[in-house]
C-alpha cells in the first residue's frame, strides 16, 4: 500500500529527556552570560532561541499531505513538511533581510508577512488545481466540521480517501505557519547580523571601516539563518511524523515537545554561530 | 526618483515573468522525472505487479534538489561575475554547468531507483534513460537559467543585500516548494491515475495501479510531461511568478512609506485578498460539485 502508516508518536512528553534538554540549554545560556555578560551578544543568543522556537511552533500549522495528497488521498499540500516550511520561511527571510536597515520590528514584520504571502499564494493554488483541474472539493479527514467556517466535511470526502484539498482551517494554518516561520527566520538573521557579526567581524578581521565587512557579515548571517531554519524545520517535521492537516489535527497537540527541542537545538547552533566570530 | 520607481516596477515585472517561466519549466521537469511525491506510485507499481516505462529520479524532494541546482548555478555565475565575465555569458555558463550536474544526478538517480526494483521484474530501459534524461536537462536548463537570472536582477539591479549564491538557495527552495505544492496533485492524481474517476480522490485500494499504456504503445514520461504542461506546469508558473512579483512589488513600491510599514500593510492586504479568493473557490466547489454522499450516510 502507498499509505504506509508512519510510526505514530504520542502527544505526551518524556519528562527526563525534556529536563536534560532544558538543562543543556540553560548551561549554554549560562556560558554565554559568563563569557559576554548582559551584552547584545548574549541577547542575540536569547533571540536566536526564541526565533528557533517560533519556527518549530510555526511548522506545526503548515498543512502537509505528502505523497497521499498528490493522489488526492489525504488533505494538505503535496510535499514534505520541512521543504514547504523551508520555502515559506526562506521567502520571508528574503523580505526581512531587505528591510534589515529599517530596524528589528519592521524587518521581522516584513519577514513574517513575506512568509505568510508565499503560503497564501501557494495554498490558494493548491485549491485551484484541486477544484478547477481535478474537480475535487476540499474535505478534511481529521475534523467533521471546519472549526472556522462551520462547513461539514465528511460528506465531501470521496470514497476510499482520507479527504483532499485544503479546507479553510488548513489554509489559515498555512498562512500562520508561514508568518511564524518568516518571523523566526528573520529574527535570527537580524540579531546575528546587527548585534554580532557587523561589529565583531570588523574587530576579528581587522578590516577597518564597517563597509568592508558588511558583505561578509550579511553572507554569514544569511547562511546561519538558513541553516538554523532548516535544523528547526526538520526537527519539527520529525515531531509531526509524516503529514499534518493544520491546527485542527490531533498531531498539532505535539507542539510543546517541538518547541523545547527546537529551542535547545537553536541554543546549540546559536552559540556556534556566535562563537565563530565573538571568541 | 520617478525613474527609480519606474525602473523598479519594470525590474519587478521582469523578475515575475522570469519566475513564471521558471515555475512552469520546473514543474514539467519534475513531472517528467517523477521528482515530486507521485514518485512513490512509480516506485510502488512494479511491487504490485505493474511493470512500467516511467522515468523516476526522485532521490531528493523538489525543494532541496532545486535549492542545490539554483544555488550552484548562482554560485558559478557569481564567481564568473567576480572574475569580470560579462553578465549574460556568466549566467549561461553557470546554468550550462549546473545542467550537466543535473544530468549526472538524473542518470544515477534513475539507475539507482529502478535497479532497486529488479527483484520485482522491473527492467532498466536504456532507451528511456537516453531520451528522458536529455529532456529533463532541457527543462532544468530553462528553470535554472530563469531563476538565476531573476536572482541576478534582485541582487544587481534591485539591491537585495544577499549575495547571488544565497539568493539561489532561498529562491531555489521556494521554487521547488511552490512547484511541488501546485503541480504534484495534477501529475499524481490526474495523470498517473487517469483510469480512476474524475472528480474524486484515488481510493487507497487502487494505489500502485498507475496508467501504463498510451494511445499507441506504452506510456512514458514524455507523455506525462506533455499532459502536465497543459495545466500543472502553467499553474505552478503562475503561482511562483505571483509569489516573486508580489513580494518584490510590495517592497519596491511601498517600503518608502511609513518607515517601511507600507510594504507590510500592503503585504497583509494581499494575504487577505488571497484568503477571500481561496474561500470563494472552496465554497464554489462545494456548491457546484455537491457532496459525494448524503450527510446521514456519511
Amino acid at each position: 500500500m502507498s499509505v504506509t502508516p508512519k510510526p505514530a508518536g504520542g502527544v505526551g512528553m518524556d519528562m527526563t529527556a525534556m529536563g536534560l534538554a532544558i538543562l543543556l540549554m540553560l548551561a549554554i545560556i549560562g556560558v554565554a552570560w559568563y563569557m559576554f555578560g548582559l551584552s547584545l551578544i548574549f541577547y542575540a543568543l536569547i533571540a536566536i532561541i526564541i526565533g528557533g522556537a517560533l519556527i518549530g511552533f510555526g511548522v506545526h500549522f503548515v498543512p502537509v499531505g505528502g505523497a497521499p495528497a498528490a493522489m488526492g488521498q489525504a488533505p494538505g499540500i503535496a510535499t514534505g513538511v520541512a521543504m514547504l516550511a523551508g520555502g515559506a520561511g526562506l521567502a520571508g527571510l528574503f523580505g526581512g533581510a531587505w528591510a534589515a536597515d529599517l530596524g528589528i520590528v519592521v524587518a521581522c514584520a516584513g519577514g513574517a508577512i513575506g512568509g505568510a504571502l508565499m503560503m497564501a499564494i501557494t495554498c490558494m493554488f493548491v485549491n485551484v488545481i484541486y477544484v478547477y483541474g481535478m474537480g475535487i472539493p476540499s474535505a478534511s479527514g481529521k475534523a467533521k466540521v471546519d472549526p472556522l467556517t462551520g462547513d461539514t466535511q465528511t460528506e465531501y470526502k470521496s470514497q476510499g480517501t482520507e479527504g483532499h484539498g485544503l479546507p479553510f482551517i488548513s489554509f489559515v494554518g498555512g498562512i500562520v505557519g508561514g508568518f511564524l516561520g518568516g518571523l523566526g527566520g528573520t529574527l535570527i538573521y537580524y540579531v546575528l547580523l546587527k548585534w554580532v557579526y557587523v561589529e565583531k567581524l570588523a574587530h576579528a578581521l581587522g578590516a577597518g571601516p564597517l563597509a568592508n565587512v558588511t558583505p561578509i557579515a550579511i553572507s554569514l548571517a544569511g547562511i546561519f539563518a538558513i541553516g538554523l531554519f532548516l535544523v528547526n524545520a526538520v526537527l519539527a517535521a520529525y515531531n509531526i511524523t509524516g503529514t499534518i492537516e493544520g491546527p485542527h489535527d490531533p498531531k498539532f497537540a505535539r507542539w510543546p515537545r517541538a518547541v523545547v527541542a527546537t529551542a535547545v537545538a537553536s541554543a546549540v547552533c546559536g552559540i556556534v554561530a556566535i562563537a565563530i566570530v565573538a571568541v | 526618483m520617478v525613474e527609480n520607481i519606474v525602473l523598479g516596477i519594470g525590474l519587478t515585472a521582469m523578475a515575475g515573468a522570469l519566475a513564471t517561466v521558471a515555475g512552469a519549466a520546473e514543474d514539467t521537469e519534475s513531472d517528467i522525472g517523477s521528482q515530486g511525491d507521485p514518485n512513490s506510485q512509480v516506485q510502488l507499481a512494479p511491487q504490485m505487479g505493474y511493470v512500467h516505462r516511467i522515468f523516476n529520479k526522485a532521490i531528493a524532494g523538489e525543494p532541496p534538489a532545486y535549492g542545490l541546482w539554483v544555488a550552484l548555478g548562482a554560485g558559478i555565475t557569481g564567481a564568473l561575475l567576480a572574475m569580470g565575465v560579462n553578465a549574460i555569458l556568466a549566467l549561461i555558463i553557470g546554468t550550462v554547468l549546473t545542467t550537466l550536474v543535473q544530468g549526472v544526478y538524473a542518470t544515477t538517480a534513475y539507475l539507482g531507483r529502478i535497479a532497486s526494483l529488479a527483484k520485482f521484474g522491473q527492467p532498466v530501459y536504456i532507451d528511456i534513460l537516453k531520451s528522458m534524461t536529455t529532456v529533463t536537462m532541457a527543462h532544468a536548463f530553462v528553470a535554472i537559467f530563469t531563476t538565476v537570472a531573476m536572482c541576478y536582477l534582485m541582487n544587481a539591479a534591485l539591491g537585495h543585500p544577499f549575495p547571488l549564491a544565497l539568493l539561489g538557495v532561498v529562491w531555489g527552495i521556494a521554487l521547488g516548494a511552490a512547484g511541488s505544492a501546485t503541480g504534484n496533485p495534477y501529475y499524481g492524481k490526474e495523470r498517473q491515475y487517469q483510469n480512476q474517476k474524475f472528480g474524486a480522490g484515488v481510493p487507497v485500494a487502487a494505489s500502485g495501479n498507475i496508467v501504463r499504456y498510451a494511445e499507441a504503445g506504452e506510456r512514458n514520461s514524455l507523455d506525462n510531461g506533455w499532459f502536465t504542461s497543459k495545466l500543472g506546469g502553467p499553474a505552478s508558473g503562475i503561482c511562483f511568478g505571483l509569489i516573486v512579483f508580489l513580494e518584490l512589488w510590495r517592497t519596491v513600491l511601498f517600503e518608502p512609506f511609513l518607515h517601511g510599514w507600507g510594504a507590510i500593510i500592503v503585504g497583509f492586504i494581499i494575504v487577505l485578498v488571497f484568503t477571500i479568493m481561496d474561500r470563494y473557490i472552496e465554497v464554489w466547489a462545494r456548491r457546484t460539485y455537491g457532496p459525494y454522499v448524503k450527510e446521514a450516510a456519511a
